[in-house]
């Protein structure tokens, strides 16, 4: 029976064995990186020293600044950059020179033989083994920021800077595959990599608040998937109470997702010689 | 008779290793393209970088003491220590996996130093655009003078060897069994730590930026060498650059006693 032959249940079933098979390779993944500890904590310990460092600038500043600055109290700037780096640092680091490396030396060309689309097998994977990272990484960042900080401003807020994380990190994963599928066409992604992680940076207010940024620049981030990613889950974190910062997640999760879909589909028609 | 043989002994060994050099330098630029381009992202990178600093300070003018001219000049040196360290002797980053895979061979037999041999052995295109940007950096915004840059210059060579020595240090704990990945978290601490001014920290962590993790004898000491210079900071940065690059020489000898051969001769 071909695709376009599959019935309305025969296309539930299909659905239903790929989303199995994805949740299995994740499944596998975070297995494969609790087997590590040293790897994981080698992992918590960067963060540490990230969030440490990163947390100490602002908090200075702050208290230089009769305790609050652009809005945030020295302790909410403290969750706020717990939360955010977590976003940063529990992905696999590196992942676009990997995929892209991947697509360069035909390794990605190999996968395409799998029954399933190759890019969600692959973001499974790399969900899988960033969710033992991110437990790590959010269990310390909350110990630093209790210690230092002290109690978070709103529990309420809290609550939601969880979901609001794991979308973060989702959203870090997908994004990376994006922008590693110029890879199809440039055979060299290192630049793409690059590019991301600054945008990351000053964009998505990883170690800035958006309110930090000159001019208009910080209202334009807030709409770009980057403050979804990292100043989101801060924002949260910090105590402020916006939950419409779970839904922009969840909106910019199904474009980037869409687009991913889209600009792979291309790639591989590229690597097979076809259009475009 | 005795002095002049080993007179001429240095000197040929001093040789042997410009030769390594001259290599290492020749094999990053042989691919011309890469090299800029490489180079070009590391030195955007940098300047997000100041763009942080810059916007950070506008907006809450100093921080315990330090405003955004120190910084631009901390940011300076660690780029040009991090540029030389990580780009002109890129080896010493690798010191650690050679070491515990019994890389080492090839060097041994050479009739030259073997750390000098291995850390001059590489460069990487990358890091040499720290370098450039350190240089471009504190001239456009390090109120550059013929003082200044001589103070630079020092407090560049202190930094350098800081980093290199503590590089060295690190790299040499593989000689030790269980301690894979401790050069990784090493350079990744001294890097980040180093990139704010020591004063932000207090208690035992800035007792660790002087002792265990030199941060602050690359990026803060050197930086306060350059604004305000004084006796008392230049022999406290000369003492512990020697120090750290005493450490970091003595503990690869001290380590290659332990080493055991991988029995592959790899090239290096």
């Amino acid at each position: 029976m071909t695709a376009s032959t599959i019935t309305a249940p025969g296309r539930a079933d299909h659905a239903r064995d790929l989303g199995a098979a994805y949740a299995r390779v994740a499944h596998a993944a975070a297995r494969a990186t609790r087997a590590q500890p040293a790897a994981l904590a080698h992992t918590g310990i960067h963060y540490l020293i990230v969030a440490v460092a990163i947390s100490s600038l602002w908090t200075r500043a702050a208290s230089g600044h009769g305790g609050t600055i652009v809005g945030y109290r020295a302790d909410a700037l403290v969750w706020y950059l717990a939360a955010t780096e977590v976003t940063a640092i529990a992905p696999p680091l590196r992942l676009i020179d990997r995929l892209g490396a991947d697509v360069a030396t035909g390794r990605f060309e190999l996968e395409l033989l799998r029954p399933a689309p190759a890019v969600w097998i692959r973001v499974a994977a790399e969900l899988g083994t960033a969710m033992p990272r991110t437990a790590v990484c959010t269990a310390l960042g909350a110990g630093l920021a209790l210690g230092v900080g002290g109690a978070p401003a709103s529990l309420a807020a809290l609550a939601l800077a969880g979901p609001a994380l794991l979308f973060g990190v989702a959203l870090t994963v997908v994004a990376q595959h994006l922008l590693a599928a110029a890879s199809f066409w440039l055979r060299d992604s290192r630049a793409s990599w690059f590019l991301y992680q600054k945008l990351q940076f000053t964009l998505g207010g990883l170690v800035l608040p958006l309110e930090v940024l000159p001019g208009g620049m910080g209202r334009v981030a807030r709409f770009t998937p980057f403050a979804a990613m990292s100043y989101a889950p801060g924002r949260l974190a910090s105590g402020h109470l916006e939950p419409g910062w779970l839904l922009a997640q969840i909106g910019w999760l199904a474009v980037l997702g869409l687009v991913t879909a889209r600009v792979f589909a291309a790639g591989e028609r590229h690597l097979g010689g076809g259009e475009p | 008779m005795r002095t002049q043989r080993r007179r001429r002994a240095i000197v040929a060994a001093l040789r042997g290793l410009g030769a390594v050099w001259r290599t290492a330098w020749a094999e990053a630029l042989a691919n011309r393209r890469s090299f800029v381009v490489q180079m070009t992202v590391m030195m955007v990178n940098d300047l997000v970088w100041i763009f942080f600093w810059q916007v950070f300070f506008r907006r809450v003018g100093s921080v315990r003491g330090w405003t955004v001219d120190d910084m631009m000049v901390l940011y300076a040196i660690l780029a040009l220590a991090a540029g030389l360290v990580l780009g002109a002797l890129a080896n010493l980053r690798w010191l650690g996996p050679l070491v515990a895979n019994g890389d080492l061979d090839s060097a041994l037999a050479l009739p030259v130093d073997p750390l000098g041999f291995l850390a001059l052995r590489q460069v990487s295109p990358v890091n040499v655009g720290d370098l450039v940007f350190g240089i471009g950096l504190f001239l456009w915004l390090g109120h550059p003078t013929p003082a200044r840059l001589a103070l630079l210059a020092v407090a560049t060579a202190a930094s350098v060897a800081v980093l290199a020595g503590f590089l060295a240090l690190l790299g040499s704990l593989a000689f030790l069994p269980g301690t894979a990945g401790a050069g990784e978290l090493g350079l990744s601490a001294v890097i980040v730590f180093s990139s704010y001014p020591t004063d932000l920290f207090g208690g035992a962590l800035r007792l660790a930026l002087f002792a265990v993790v030199p941060a602050a004898l690359v990026g803060s000491l050197p930086a306060e060498l350059v604004q305000h210079p004084s006796p008392a900071g230049l022999a406290g940065l000369a003492g512990g650059a020697a120090a750290f690059a005493g450490a970091g020489w003595l503990s690869f000898r001290l380590g290659l006693r332990r080493y055991t051969s991988g029995a592959a001769w790899t090239a290096l």
